[in-house]
């Protein structure tokens, strides 16, 4: 599938830089300055005006806000998980102590009976391989922990990550269908007017059926964002790579 | 185009291993409970028996996807147990799809060796097209430290034979990983944890209060260890945190190891 071109990728230059260390609480209600300049901004779900009350579309104006924060957050976090990997790889010296048991790694891979002979060097790939995954795995898991203003990483804040991602799709089997139901994102669901089909504006997003119509959906489509950023990111790589990073 | 054969392992992979699992699982919640650092205990409890569930070996060890999985998050934050299982499973999941993939792709080339390209294309075909940077310029230096050493690759390599590689290499490679650690943790003269964190290789979100006294505690035991024990008491800290039941894990481990 071809992606979409992110509708505020505009915006998103002009975004505040968060330290890597730091985590805003996800909740945050933007300022009035932030509303404001939202006034004057198309909108990414276009609405009629004259449906909703004045009260409505101060909520929905808020509600976008910080959406587009939030989106810009997680996409600016993904793009330093990237730079750190690389980052890291490099400053590898030791190829004979992994964080993942090769001889475990490979009895996986023999789990098949298609596979016959695997080199040495196949569960070396791997152990990296597996580790890189578990860490952006992790990390979109934990995005959504903080949307629920939890501190605790639970099951159904994978299964978000799983039916928000598209390359994590062979793994929906995994977990539950009803874990995989959306929390809100710290605002009240009353708080939001319903909207009509808002799916059909990401035809990329391979399951709007699994989301609760209204609210829900909204969410859901909304976090589609990073899936588009993903499909972008080897170009963002490139950018990257030449610039000398430190870890915080 | 993906390939959907891991749906028909899934199920082999994952019926059979609920109820081991939980059993293992309840001891190293109570070992998290105690203090200590990620489920090592509970699960080195498991391993150390005489008939281990051969379910488990469908799965990584909780301790090291537990341990990796802090790498993502803020010092404060908890992983529930149900979180730590479920990313088991993933992780088991994608080596089985991508390994599937791979393997499908030799068979058409008439070839029975699967090797890192084959995984790395794998990879790309699936959707990861972002892990191939990373993964290729790793697998490139590694093919370099092995061609320095002239192992044979694929030649099914005892590990004593490898462990011996790292003991020769030992000085230039913890002068290296020392370095990168120090200036990665910000601890100036603080060797032990350069170390560590050189070959662990902090991530994003670490640096918090619990996981250098961590690494620093393991560092100074693997240095405690005999020159001749180094690398398996290094492996066994990285296995279960703890000394003794690292020694026996590590012992067990080089066994398995014999490819």
């Amino acid at each position: 599938m071809e992606p979409s071109p992110q509708p505020m990728g505009v915006a998103a230059g002009g975004s505040q830089v968060y330290p890597a260390s730091a985590y805003p609480p996800a909740a945050t209600v933007a300022p009035a300055s932030v509303v404001s300049a939202g006034l004057q901004s198309g909108q990414p779900f276009p609405a009629n005006p004259g449906h909703m009350s004045a009260q409505h579309q101060i909520v929905y104006q808020q509600a976008q806000q910080f959406h587009q924060q939030l989106q810009q957050q997680q996409q600016q976090q993904l793009q330093q998980f990237w730079v750190e990997r690389m980052t890291e790889i490099e400053a590898t010296t030791d190829f004979k102590n992994h964080n993942l048991p090769l001889a475990r790694i490979k009895k996986i891979m023999k789990a098949d009976e298609d596979v016959r002979m695997i080199s040495a060097e196949a569960p070396v790939v791997f152990a990296k391989a597996c580790e890189i995954f578990i860490l952006e795995l992790t990390l979109r898991s934990w995005m959504h922990t903080e949307e629920n203003k939890r501190r605790t990483l639970q099951k159904n804040d994978i299964a978000a990550a799983i039916t928000r991602t598209d390359i994590y799709d062979f793994l929906v089997d995994i977990v539950p269908r009803d874990e995989m139901k959306e929390d809100g994102i710290g605002l009240p669901r009353a708080g939001l007017p319903p909207m009509g089909a808002p799916a059909d504006a990401y035809p990329y997003y391979y399951m709007p059926q699994q989301q609760v119509p209204g609210s829900g959906m909204v969410y859901g489509a909304q976090q589609g964002h990073p899936v588009t950023y993903l499909w972008q990111e080897p170009q963002q790589q490139q950018e990257q790579a030449p610039e000398e990073q430190q870890s915080a | 185009m993906k390939n959907r054969k891991g749906y028909g392992h899934q199920g082999h992979l994952l019926s059979p291993v609920g109820s081991p699992l939980s059993d293992n699982e309840s001891g190293a919640a109570a070992a998290a409970g105690g203090g200590g650092c990620g489920s090592s205990v509970g699960y080195c409890g498991g391993g150390g028996g005489e008939s281990p569930a051969k379910e488990q070996d469908r799965f990584l060890p909780i301790a090291n996807v537990s341990r990796i999985m802090k790498r993502s998050l803020p010092a404060n934050a908890k992983i529930s147990k149900e979180a730590k299982e479920t990313v088991q499973e993933c992780v088991s999941e994608f080596i089985s799809f991508v390994t599937g993939e791979a393997s499908d792709k030799c068979q058409r080339e008439k070839r029975k060796t699967i090797n890192g390209d084959d995984l790395l294309w794998a990879m790309t075909t699936l959707g990861f097209e972002a892990y191939v940077a990373p993964l290729k310029s790793y697998l490139n230096r590694y093919r370099e430290a092995e061609g320095e050493k002239a192992a044979v690759l694929g030649g099914g390599a005892r590990h004593g034979e490898g462990g011996g590689a790292a003991d020769d290499a030992g000085p230039l490679a913890a002068g290296g990983g020392a370095g990168d650690g120090v200036d990665r943790a910000g601890h100036d003269d603080d060797a032990h944890v350069g170390l560590m964190m050189g070959a662990s290789s902090v991530g994003f979100g670490s640096g918090g209060g619990a996981a250098p006294s961590y690494y620093a505690a393991a560092s100074r035991k693997a240095y405690g260890a005999g020159e001749g024990s180094k690398v398996m008491e290094f492996e066994g800290e990285e296995e279960n945190g703890g000394v003794q039941r690292g020694r026996g894990f590590a012992s067990h481990l080089h066994g398995a190891v014999q490819w």
